[in-house]
């Protein structure tokens, strides 16, 4: 396929793809050749000159950088010489001339490329008797990093890094010449939500991470592959742990997810880990106080409650409540016992049968990806609805952005909000929440019979690009299929995905960590593992085998009619925290007979239960984790807090199931993820052996087909899109990366990047109505109010109100209520 | 802040870019920032950033780049006084003193009324007026030469005037001399001569001689009307080929052949003038384009005509503030005759030519760091290939020339390539502006053919030793950056091929007489000084190596020199020499190594004479201990590799496993 060329390196020849560069070519090699600038993933730049090495050309043997010269066939190369070594010894000299060697101090001492390329290539000795060059130390470029313009080598990789992924060059090099540093511009710290990934790019310890700055040296910690869990991307993560504490976060390589870059939040929030308020007992209400007990006391408890509610008001009122933040294990575990134990199809999980999914997500993130070395994205547009990636999913924006940039992909945003993404050329579509059919369908009419009298428009636009492409990916989120108009929405957008072609695809993803393995699991109403419907036979016999039972054939409540329903009487909350969403859920749960909760921390859920039940997070058990491109990962124990006596779901419910008299056969998560296999047809081989360092996808062609609605897609249309005297705005809602709830705010140094409690609004609305931005106002809508602050922002569209989800004190849900599309309008204080 | 008139300002200033490119606007939006504030401030940057669509921080690294913005106010008038070889060789460090003690304030600092800051600068392209300082105003943001500023009257004379206000009445250069009534009333040109009859500067001191009519008076544009209409872009650049033109900017590179490379077809191409002139002992573009500019004009013409351009810019370094008035209103009246613009001279030709001001960067002498800088970068050298003839500017076809050389191309075009290669030898044609700087007598520009003996230059038209006393014991023959000759060679013919084999490059024909009242090591240390300042920062070799150097010869003038000094200072070079980015480097470290060859002596009696106990540290210039690089090294030793591919230690290329 690519043309080999055959080099000479140190007198043994070796073919190589043309174009290679020599620094690549000698690796392939096996020949090893020091460098500071050169990175596989970032353009060559050739500033270190560490590479230097002996090239016989025209005119004779010449010192050339091999990080920046392509092989051409017959080049004769040495790595090895007198002269080489000379040069590399001298241009360490250069480079540790005015390094301050301040290696028992540093962060990166252990793990130093500086340090090993010293070591093996190094003069041995410093000739410097001149006093050294002054800059700042330690000093905070972001809330996250922290930069040591002495130890800089000034290699450029943290600039090129922003420039070249991120499109952000928040970093760059000031002053000239030997003052030369890397710097931020004055008072605009980094804020890229990958920036971390600068920090393992670092050859030196010139960045280092400000939450695990001075909390290990990596001769003593302990490295886990694990993968991260803070949202659907599902990026695979190393997990550095040492005295039973996990010290620190950093990137793994799998170039079918994430390259090897993760997001911040990935990175940096993890203190919730080893949080002091971590449950670490079960918990049981007597005389109205949580009061700690023992678990058989606990689950004793628990089984008698459940039999009894069971007896009394059947098994259809009690319901459970998974989550998109635990494992394929702990989920498949719960629904086994509400189906198989207590009978019933009450299970369902936050975006779960409220949201009209489908079941296979994407089909690749490799398909958008563009590495450093490899292949163009697959796809050429990609239209995101209802999707805000920059916030959601920060490694697949990074993807996007890159696919953009230097693949070619053509970009389609319909979004609320004029969301970052739309920085790049591309039809932008805003529209208001509940007017999302309508959009569909005129971009339907737009594709199938364009009107030139549109030409202008957006939709016209967006219409002309989904013809002319061949590969189209649709890719919609759960904010634009909330609710009842949501099958309308999916529909219309399966119409449109026809319409546009042959080659275009569409697909839903889910943002939860594990939202698409909570469906594969089955946490769903009205679906069965492997998201067959309760109906389908082969599925019910497969299962009714497997668990020795009969199934209950009739649907069961969703996470908001368990939630809003008078007839629940007992309601399992595994990793959700429903009570802080809404003031009425809240309440409402306090009427409930019984709430067994099982989380890490005591939630505002948790303090409202009977029973609390402490769980082990991701990091403490082995788990598997299916991403949105239904990639299932493994995810192992990485730290054990000795003094807990917390619990993996799974294993919570097995045996609970035995204090209900069944007996399920799981003797470790293993054994758990092995039955997985069996009732899911989609993950059979997927055992925990077979999954790897790396994942592996199941297979799409195993899911269920989705089947359609009947009706138009705007029959759903809500009437909430059309204005109101009364309640002028429309209210939009969604994900921020770095918002109120504890997996982000537990971590201290992150305090100053939370979203505040804010409500935004275009900067025409906020004047109209006379209101200050920074002053404290009221938004109130028919089901309550809310005090927040008031910000402006132009990507906010005239009419609307953004107020993110899980703000720290200001739960939306105040507002909405039930609701999915909400009437508001803002007031003074 | 960016008020309303400097964004209207701003806005005219990015309309000369072509579109999509306005980035390349950003060091004339930051020159009317820093009118307006006396500097950059940061509030400012970032609203520029704005205007401009980038990135605060892509504002802030240029702004930090480039000498002549500053980051903190300097005060009402910004006085810098050359302190580089050519100047130091004639009092310049003196001036410096006489400013000091005239403005009560050292060098780096500003007079408590904040009327004066003073500061001391590499080379301002004025070695055969020196001693000399630039004055900037803050207010309007000119620059005004001040020369010859001999003893310490003449500096208080120079702040006399600029106390009483009129000194920017003009922004001609000014000379004690020519104001002895201390009105501000301006110089002429300096001084010039050479052969009979001149070419390149044939009406410098003819009055007017930079307004359209004399030029034309004196035959000029008829070559151009004439071969726009007459000769095919592709015969032109044969005959330029023919005629042997090697670029007068250093390398030395034929013009013709550059042309050459230039793929067909591929549009638009641009020309860039690299007027960026800052290598010392080099002043020569800037008397063209303060007094002749029209023949740079006909010189672009006829020369995009070649290469098929339809846009030129002419780089100019920031300090040639005058030159650069000069070339805006040589511009306008060009362009009102119709010889800018469309359809020029009938010929369906059309050519637009920006002016654009550097900022005080040496490195953007360098082509590919002069485009880097034109598209409104830091100015620093890009990889080659490709070549900017292939992707220059904007990525694409460029052609970057010479002033000097554009000159030539006029008079070859007019004249003839036979009549062109009877100056000069064969693979050096034509006639050549000298600049002679130094302890000679009669500092100047002079025009004489190729391959004019170097003694001819220094005695006869630069009268011999400027004291009859001291004779001159070294002579830099192409720009400070080339290596030393000493007497036994004085008689080399100035010609590339003659001076290559003496050892050391023609360059810029910078020639720079040092006599012997000189320390070679001050010499040394001046010239790195210079370098460690205008290296770009980019690779390491030159950006740590050039600044250990200075530090070294620092202490060794300091009376703190150690013997392994020398040793330690030539394997320092050794390794900065073509080990760098960009030639850069060399040219760094050549007058060092030269000189360190050549006056060996002048160094260790330096270090005997001061410090005869040797005293300091003693440390081998080679290790005695050095690992064993047969052995892998533990950074990719999988003993040590943890499990899980661990990024931090692992920089390696590992495609996905799956």
């Amino acid at each position: 396929m690519t043309d080999k060329v055959t080099i000479t390196i140190n007198e043994e020849e070796v073919s190589v793809p043309a174009r290679t560069l020599l620094v690549d070519a000698a690796r392939m090699a096996g020949v090893e050749i020091p460098v500071f600038c050169s990175h596989p993933k970032l353009d060559p730049v050739g500033c270190c000159r560490m590479c230097l090495v002996e090239v016989d050309g025209p005119r004779g043997t010449a010192m050339m950088a091999s990080c920046t010269m392509p092989v051409g066939d017959g080049m004769v190369v040495r790595t090895d010489t007198e002269q080489v070594r000379t040069v590399q010894e001298a241009n360490l000299a250069f480079i540790l001339l005015n390094h301050p060697l301040d290696c028992p101090i540093c962060d990166k001492g252990g793990e130093c490329p500086l340090q090993d390329q010293t070591m093996r290539f190094g003069p041995g000795i410093s000739q410097l008797i001149e006093p050294k060059r002054l800059a700042k130390k330690h000093y905070d470029i972001s809330d996250t990093i922290v930069l040591d313009q002495e130890r800089c080598v000034l290699c450029w990789r943290c600039i090129r890094y922003l420039e070249e992924w991120e499109d952000k060059p928040q970093l760059g090099l000031f002053e000239r010449g030997n003052d030369t540093i890397v710097d931020i511009q004055d008072g605009r710290p980094v804020d890229a939500k990958t920036s971390g990934n600068i920090i393992d790019l670092c050859p030196v310890g010139a960045l280092t991470n400000r939450v695990s700055r001075f909390a290990y040296r990596p001769w003593e910690i302990e490295r886990t592959p694990s993968i991260c869990l803070h949202c659907s991307v599902g990026c695979n993560v190393r997990l550095d742990s040492r005295t039973h504490q996990l010290r620190r976060i950093v990137g793994r390589e799998n170039m079918q997810v994430n390259d090897q870059w993760i997001c911040d939040k990935g990175r940096f929030a993890h203190a919730w880990v080893n949080d002091e308020n971590r449950l670490a007992t079960p918990h049981l209400r007597k005389n109205g106080r949580l009061t700690r007990v023992q678990w058989s006391e606990a689950l004793a408890y628990v089984a008698e409650r459940l039999a009894g509610i069971r007896e009394k008001y059947g098994p259809d009122s009690i319901g459970a409540i998974g989550s998109g933040k635990i494992s394929n294990e702990s989920n498949y575990a719960l629904q086994r016992f509400m189906r198989a134990v207590i009978g019933t199809n009450n299970i369902d999980h936050r975006d779960g049968g409220d949201v009209a999914a489908l079941p296979t997500g994407l089909p690749a993130l490799s398909e958008l990806m563009k590495p450093q070395y490899g292949p163009d994205p697959q796809v050429d547009t990609v239209l995101l609805f209802g999707l805000d990636p920059s916030e959601e999913l920060p490694v697949l924006d990074l993807h996007v952005k890159r696919a953009v940039l230097r693949g070619g992909v053509k970009l389609i945003i319909a979004h609320p909000r004029k969301i970052e993404l739309t920085r790049y050329d591309g039809p932008y579509l805003a529209y208001l929440p509940g007017g999302e059919s309508t959009l569909v369908d005129g971009l339907v009419r737009a594709v199938q019979d364009s009107d030139p009298s549109e030409e202008e428009s957006p939709v016209y636009a967006a219409a002309k690009l989904l013809k002319e492409s061949e590969r189209t990916l649709i890719v919609y989120g759960p904010m634009a299929v909330r609710g009842e108009s949501g099958p309308g929405v999916r529909d219309g957008l399966a119409r449109l995905a026809r319409t546009a072609g042959e080659g275009a695809r569409l697909s839903y993803v889910g943002l939860d960590g594990n939202a698409q393995g909570c469906r594969d699991t089955g946490v769903l109403p009205d679906r069965l593992p492997g998201q067959f419907p309760l109906d389908d036979v082969d599925a019910r016999s497969r299962l009714e085998a497997l668990w020795g039972c009969d199934l209950s054939t009739s649907p069961g409540y969703t996470y908001k009619q368990m939630l809003d329903s008078q007839e629940m009487k007992a309601l399992f909350v595994n990793g959700a925290n429903p009570a802080a969403e809404s003031p009425d859920w809240a309440a409402s749960l306090e009427e409930l007979e019984l709430l067994v909760v099982t989380d890490l921390l005591l939630t505002e859920t948790a303090q409202k239960a009977d029973v609390v039940l402490p769980a082990q997070g991701w990091a403490e058990s082995d788990g598997t984790y299916t991403n949105l491109e239904r990639r299932v990962q493994r995810a192992p124990k990485a730290v054990t807090d000795p003094k807990s006596r917390a619990a993996p779901d799974w294993m919570i419910f097995t045996h609970l199931a035995k204090q209900m008299g069944a007996n399920w056969p799981f003797s470790d998560a293993h054994s758990v993820t092995a039955e997985i296999a069996r009732a899911v047809p989609g993950y059979a081989e997927l055992t925990w052996e077979a999954l790897g360092d790396q994942g592996r996808q199941w297979d799409a062609g195993s899911a269920p087909e989705v089947e359609e609605t009947a009706g138009r897609a705007s029959e759903g249309t809500s009437e909430s899109s059309v204005g109101d005297g009364d309640y002028p705005l429309s209210l939009v809602t969604g994900t921020v990366l770095y918002d109120g709830g504890t997996l982000f705010s537990l971590t201290d140094q992150m305090h100053g990047m939370a979203h505040g409690p804010t409500v935004t609004l275009n900067p025409a609305d906020a004047a109209e109505s006379g209101l200050e931005p920074g002053s404290v106002v009221t938004v109130r809508s028919e089901q309550g109010e809310l005090d927040l602050t008031l910000a402006i922002d132009v990507q906010v569209q005239t009419g609307c109100a953004w107020i993110p989800e899980s703000l720290p004190g200001a739960p939306v849900g105040a507002l909405i209520n039930g609701s999915f599309t909400q009437r508001v309008k803002v007031e003074r204080h | 802040m960016i008020t309303e008139q400097m964004r209207q300002e701003i806005d005219e200033i990015l309309a000369r870019y072509p579109a999509g490119r306005q980035r390349s606007g950003i060091l004339p939006a930051l020159y009317v920032i820093q009118r307006e504030y006396g500097y950059c401030p940061v509030n400012a940057q970032d609203k520029l950033a704005e205007i401009l669509g980038i990135a605060p921080a892509e504002v802030g690294a240029v702004v930090g780049f480039y000498n002549m913005l500053h980051e903190e106010p300097k005060g009402e008038y910004h006085i810098e006084v050359c302190t580089n070889v050519p100047c130091m060789l004639r009092g310049g460090n003196q001036c410096l003193h006489n400013f000091e003690s005239a403005l009560g304030i050292h060098h780096g600092e500003k007079t408590e009324d904040g009327r004066f800051a003073l500061d001391h600068m590499e080379c301002l392209g004025s070695c055969g007026t020196a001693p000399m300082a630039i004055v900037t105003d803050q207010k309007t943001g000119q620059i005004r030469y001040f020369e010859n500023l001999d003893s310490s009257e003449d500096v208080e004379k120079a702040l006399e005037l600029l106390k009483s206000g009129n000194g920017f009445h003009s922004l001609e250069r000014w000379t004690p001399e020519a104001d002895p009534n201390g009105e501000g009333a301006s110089d002429g040109p300096y001084r010039t001569g050479g052969m009979e009859p001149r070419y390149l500067m044939d009406r410098l001191n003819e009055p007017d001689s930079h307004r359209i009519e004399t030029y034309e008076a004196d035959g000029g544009y008829a070559t151009a009307r004439r071969v726009l209409s007459g000769i095919e872009p592709a015969d032109m650049v044969e005959q330029i080929k023919a005629s042997g033109i090697r670029g007068r900017g250093g390398a030395g590179f034929p013009t013709g052949v550059k042309w050459g490379f230039l793929p067909q077809g591929v549009q638009p191409r641009y020309m860039v003038v690299n007027a960026d002139e800052s290598e010392p002992g080099t002043f020569k573009d800037r008397i063209v384009m303060e007094y002749d500019p029209h023949q740079l004009i006909e010189g672009i013409i006829l020369s995009c005509h070649a290469i098929e351009s339809e846009k030129a810019f002419i780089y100019i370094r920031g300090e040639y503030y005058f030159a650069y008035t000069r070339m805006q209103d040589a511009l306008a009246e060009a362009r009102a005759k119709g010889y800018l613009g469309e359809n020029i001279f009938g010929s369906g030709n059309s050519l637009d030519i920006v002016m654009h001001r550097g900022a005080g960067a040496y490195e953007c002498g360098e082509e590919t760091a002069q485009l880097t800088s034109l598209e409104g970068f830091r100015g620093q050298p890009r990889l080659k290939p490709p070549f900017p003839a292939v992707e220059g500017l904007y990525a694409k076809p460029t052609i970057v020339n010479n002033v000097e050389s554009i000159c030539n191309v006029t008079h070859v075009m007019r004249h003839g390539v036979d009549w062109y290669k009877e100056y000069g030898t064969e693979r050096s044609p034509g006639m050549r502006i000298f600049c002679l700087s130094g302890n000679v007598k009669r500092p100047g520009l002079y025009e004489l053919p190729h391959a004019t003996p170097l003694s001819e230059l220094v005695d006869k038209y630069g009268g011999g030793p400027q004291d009859e006393n001291h004779p001159i014991k070294a002579i830099v023959p192409g720009g400070l950056s080339m290596k030393l000759l000493t007497p036994d060679q004085f008689d080399t013919p100035l010609d590339f091929e003659s001076i290559t084999e003496a050892g050391s490059l023609l360059g810029s024909a910078g020639v720079i007489a040092i006599d012997d009242r000189t320390s070679m090591v001050e010499v040394a240390r001046r010239t790195l000084s210079f370098y460690r300042e205008e290296s770009c920062g980019k690779c390491t070799p030159c950006r740590e190596g050039t600044a250990w150097l200075e530090k070294i010869l620092l202490r060794i003038e300091e009376g703190q020199g150690l013997g392994r000094d020398l040793e330690l200072m030539e394997f320092i070079a050794d390794n900065i020499a073509g080990k760098s980015f960009c030639p850069f480097g060399e040219a760094s470290v050549w007058g060092l190594q030269s000189n360190l060859l050549k006056f060996r002596p002048e160094f260790w009696s330096q270090i005997e004479n001061t410090n005869p106990d040797d005293i300091g540290p003693v440390l081998p210039i080679r290790p005695d201990y050095r690992p064993n690089t047969h052995e892998k090294s533990g950074l990719r030793d999988s003993t040590f590799a943890p499990t899980g591919g661990n990024i931090v230690l692992h920089d390696d290329l590992v495609p996905g496993n799956d």
